[in-house]
């Protein structure tokens, strides 16, 4: 008898699913896993490319291509984030893809024009309002990942990990502002 | 290669783990500046410790030589995280 052929049993068990399909189905991870994979991500950039993953940088790139034009003589697009498809510009293609594809395969993936949990229910449903706080605070933030060289994920984790000092003088910044801001907007809902 | 397919890659990874972390959401990023959700402070500790180990580990083995490529300017580092959270606690980004 051929092994094979000799399981027809097999449907009467409650299949199993796989581990690892789980895991790629499951919405949400412990932020402390996610965070260890993109440690993991991190250190095998810098050892493979020589390069560290940051997601800012990459939108400085892009909008110099219209900065230079509009202000040729600016030594900031001149100099320090010249235009070009850097190396950046496609981690953030990546970038894009992998949450696109974590938010589609955990069945995540959901148009949305305003933030629904939260948001909502302390701004209301305004799409324009959301719309100006997001467009303005981005603007905010690129100016602040400017002036400080980088964001996040550029600075803070990047440079943090080589325990380059730039990385902790950024990050009180970026919490001090960060929570005075919240207090700010929430106010009484703090 | 190297310039196109492992950035690629590296960005897939990165934002696979963000999604996974749930900081694609506005509250998430808010959150943690309320002290109601710490998953972004619990991310960044996370990966850094892990990177911190692994990179260091990498150094000791002499596969990677390190320089700290990110310059350090005290006020402007600090005036930028200044500058950045407002923007990252009002958008959520």
């Amino acid at each position: 008898m051929s092994v094979l052929t000799a399981k027809p049993q097999e449907t009467d068990i409650p299949r199993r699913e796989n581990w690892l399909v789980a895991q790629i189905r499951k919405p949400q991870w412990s932020p402390y896993a996610a965070g260890a994979m993109l440690g993991l991500t991190v250190a095998l950039s810098l050892l493979v490319a020589g390069q560290m993953p940051g997601s800012s940088g990459a939108f400085e790139n892009l909008i110099a291509y219209v900065g230079q034009k509009a202000v040729p003589q600016n030594i900031y697009f001149k100099f320090v984030m010249p235009p070009g498809i850097t190396w950046q510009v496609w981690l953030l293609l990546g970038l894009f893809l992998g949450a696109l594809a974590s938010a589609w395969l955990s069945h995540d993936f959901k148009w949305r024009h305003v933030p629904e949990k939260q948001w909502v229910a302390i701004f209301g449903p305004q799409r324009w309002k959301r719309w100006t706080v997001a467009f303005v605070g981005g603007i905010i933030l690129e100016i602040g990942a400017g002036i400080a060289g980088g964001c996040t994920s550029g600075l803070a984790i990047s440079g943090g990990v080589q325990l380059a000092p730039a990385a902790f003088l950024f990050i009180p910044g970026m919490f001090i502002s960060g929570i005075l801001t919240a207090l700010v907007i929430y106010r009484k809902k703090y | 290669m190297t310039t196109i397919v492992v950035p690629i890659l590296i960005g897939l990874a990165f934002g696979w783990s963000l999604h996974k972390a749930g900081l694609g959401k506005y509250h998430k990023i808010v959150n943690v500046f309320r002290f109601t959700d710490l998953a972004v402070l619990k991310y960044m500790m996370s990966a850094m410790v892990v990177g911190v180990s692994l990179i260091y580990l990498f150094k000791g083995l002499g596969w990677l030589t390190l320089a700290i490529s990110t310059p350090v300017y005290a006020l402007g580092n600090f005036a930028g995280g200044l500058v950045f959270g407002v923007g990252m606690a009002a958008a959520g980004f």
